[in-house]
């Protein structure tokens, strides 16, 4: 039983750390309709930020255990490179969908060398800080709070989204004007405004999940790459822009991955493209996504 | 020899290259005028960029240091740097090195999955090529039996070997079931499957109860730990090596696997050694440094004045890469001198590689030579992890040392076969 356990919330936390990749994929396109593969250019960054920000705080006299409110902090601030972003952005918004795909693959590759020139080609750690808040242990069942800490901010994340799209009159307007751009904007709706905010929003969700989960990885160049590729498999799964699709479509990935990891560990990326695949002939446009006209 | 020379030679007497130099310290203007172009390959980014960057750094202060004792043959060296990303594109750059900056020798390379690609192609261009860590093995079947322009780094399985017979040495009796979590490429396969092959060649009863590979680059192994710890192992043999290694350690650590008595072989730990930290890397694993052990307290002369150096400038502790790319400049160097002393005129290609068949030098970490089929062989260190040392990494507590020709299958052998019939001390 302790096996199944360690199994199941290993698969939970790898669904934890998807869902914050993809939530910011799924709501740029989601409104702004635009495939933004930079998405984990954004989350490397974070992880990068909040490694300095932790030694540089703790180095300055803040208490260790507060890294937690320093890397939470250093996402939020690095966020506020979206609006930048966005603004490159627009100038293939009413493009063809290659040139918006080619537009944020250079991002990826710019992000790298940006990542390379201020913190090298080394992989950085934080260290032991993952075990700062000590392990829950039930019986043979052992697991680092911080990683159930994780698990929970992304449920939280995923549940004040959902509130934030449904139940506030910004959101609403958000989901109308992902619906019709143009209804929207006649109806007085700023739109360019509101395409920077949601950007913003879908770059904050990145840079703080970088940063949330680098105490229990790494931060390295390949990072961006590695993940959006099976941020994508969430999305097929789930839908594209669909959140709920997200938070389903990672648990799909992250607990398929761990059970294929236990007992058949070759057929750990088969075992989720299969889904993908079952998905895609059954439901092409995903569990939760609308079908294309 | 002026004051200046005589100052200069006094500075950094006592190392080997600067003895074995010395010989050659006066050589006709016309040598002196032109440098030796090297043309360097190594990874800058990715999983191996801070591999390549300290091979690199390695590549640098030997070249510094063979600069200030006259050069190669009374000829300054001058350095050509170009990035080895994937097989194709690397093999882009050795063309251009070779064609277009027509450099007297290529060394570098860190991935075989490079090398193995490269090796046939220089052999082709008949470029001088010395890989710093890299071989032309496809798996562990050589597939150029019969180089000529090629020189290749010690085999790859070199360290699983050690590690292996280090297990035996160390717990053999004392474990059962075995766990495996090495990276799934022919690197991580061959080298557990080695474990596996020299386990029953010492009549160690073991089972394997759990075998993980997860992909190079793979950054959260929470699932693979927890697959790992419902197997229950008494050891765990892995030849993780990149970031994911630190990783490993850490979730490992989190999860409980280190607890109760379990054993852990780490063949490739040297690579990373700087980040496993004391708080979730435990005293008594075995770890291997490969051919480089920055700490070793019977260092020569040599090491440590590097050692010392590079944590001056770089605020770090150099891994192995760096005594491979000092050992590919040595061994170039000597085999352009040897060359240059029988000739007594500047050599061609073909007298530099005759001369490099053999040669013996003295490189960071310790004695080293190339075989005449260009294989190297080296000194390799690995030992059991301590915490009472002064960083906040473990370092080796007991060191084992041992020279390659006891690591690696001789030349034109079935490395199969040669885990069955070899002598293999312990």
């Amino acid at each position: 039983m302790t096996a199944f356990f360690d199994i199941l919330l290993g698969g939970v936390f790898h669904a934890a750390v998807l869902f914050l990749v993809a939530a910011g994929l799924q709501l740029v396109f989601g409104v702004q309709k635009i495939v933004n593969l930079a998405c984990g250019s954004f989350y490397a960054l974070g992880a990068y930020f909040g490694i300095t920000s932790v030694n540089w705080a703790v180095s300055a006299g803040v208490p260790p255990s507060l890294f937690l409110l320093v890397l939470l902090a250093s996402g939020l601030l690095l966020g506020l490179i979206g609006p930048a972003i966005e603004l490159l952005l627009r100038t293939v918004y009413d493009r063809d969908e290659a040139f918006q795909l080619l537009l944020t693959f250079a991002l990826v590759l710019m992000f790298q060398d940006v990542l390379r020139y201020f913190w090298g080609a080394t992989p950085q750690t934080l260290g032991n800080y993952a075990m700062e808040y000590g392990k829950l242990s039930v019986g043979d069942l052992q697991v680092p709070t911080y990683n159930i800490l994780v698990i929970l901010a992304s449920i939280l994340i995923a549940f004040g989204i959902g509130a934030f799209l449904q139940r506030t009159r910004y959101g609403r307007i958000l989901r109308a004007t992902a619906e019709n751009r143009e209804m929207s904007q006649a109806l007085g709706v700023n739109v360019r405004w509101m395409y920077t905010t949601v950007f913003t929003l879908g770059t904050v969700l990145g840079t703080v999940g970088g940063a949330m989960v680098v105490p229990t990885a790494a931060a390295s160049l390949d990072m961006p790459v590695e993940l959006v590729v099976e941020a994508f498999a969430v999305v097929v799964i789930g839908g594209l822009g669909s959140m709920r699709g997200a938070l389903i479509g990672a648990l799909i990935v992250g607990l398929m991955r761990a059970a294929a990891i236990s007992w058949w560990a070759e057929i750990e990326m088969l075992a989720i493209y299969l889904v993908v695949i079952a998905v895609l002939i059954v439901r092409p446009a995903g569990i939760f996504g609308k079908p294309i006209e | 020899m002026d004051s200046k020379r005589r100052k200069l030679l006094h500075a950094i007497g006592g190392t080997g290259v600067v003895a074995a130099a010395s010989p050659y310290l006066s050589f006709p203007a016309f040598a002196q005028n032109t440098p030796l172009r090297i043309g360097i390959i190594a990874p800058k980014a990715g999983i191996a960029g801070t591999i390549g960057e300290c091979g690199l750094r390695g590549t640098q202060y030997a070249v510094a240091e063979m600069n200030a004792a006259g050069g190669i043959a009374g000829r300054k060296i001058e350095l050509i740097v170009e990035e080895e990303t994937n097989p194709k594109d690397s093999i882009e750059r050795l063309r251009k090195l070779v064609l277009q900056d027509k450099v007297d020798c290529v060394q570098g390379i860190v991935s075989s999955g490079v090398s193995l690609a490269m090796g046939a192609v220089a052999e082709e261009m008949k470029a001088l090529l010395v890989f710093w860590d890299g071989t032309t093995q496809d798996g562990v079947k050589e597939t150029l039996p019969n180089k000529r322009y090629v020189f290749c780094s010690t085999d790859n399985e070199c360290e699983a070997v050690m590690a292996s017979l280090l297990v035996v040495k160390h717990w053999k009796g004392k474990f059962k079931r075995v766990a495996g979590i090495n990276p799934d490429y022919s690197y991580g396969r061959n080298n557990f499957a080695a474990f596996q092959a020299l386990m029953k060649k010492f009549g160690v009863e073991h089972e394997i109860v759990a075998e993980q590979w997860p992909k190079v680059g793979t950054t959260d192994l929470t699932s693979h730990v927890a697959a790992l710890k419902a197997a229950k192992p008494d050891l765990v043999f892995s030849s993780l090596l990149f970031a994911d290694l630190p990783i490993f350690m850490r979730t490992s650590h989190g999860a409980g696997l280190m607890d109760g008595g379990t054993k852990f072989a780490f063949p490739g730990a040297g690579f990373q050694h700087t980040a496993l930290k004391k708080p979730f890397t435990p005293e008594g694993m075995i770890l291997g440094h490969n051919t480089l052990y920055f700490d070793h307290p019977n260092a020569s002369p040599m090491q440590k004045k590097f050692v010392k150096e590079y944590e001056d400038k770089y605020k770090d502790y150099p891994n192995w890469e760096a005594d491979r790319a000092y050992f590919a400049m040595a061994v170039y160097k000597a085999g352009v001198e040897a060359a240059y002393k029988a000739k007594n005129a500047w050599p061609g290609k073909e007298d530099i590689i005759n001369a490099m068949e053999g040669v013996k030098v003295m490189s960071l970490g310790g004695p080293g030579e190339m075989r005449k089929d260009h294989i190297a062989e080296q000194t390799f260190y690995q030992g059991l992890s301590t915490h009472k040392n002064r960083y906040d990494f473990p370092t080796l507590g007991n060191i084992d040392t041992m020279y390659s020709t006891q690591l690696q299958k001789p030349a034109g052998m079935d490395f199969w076969e040669w885990i069955k019939t070899a002598n293999i001390k312990l």
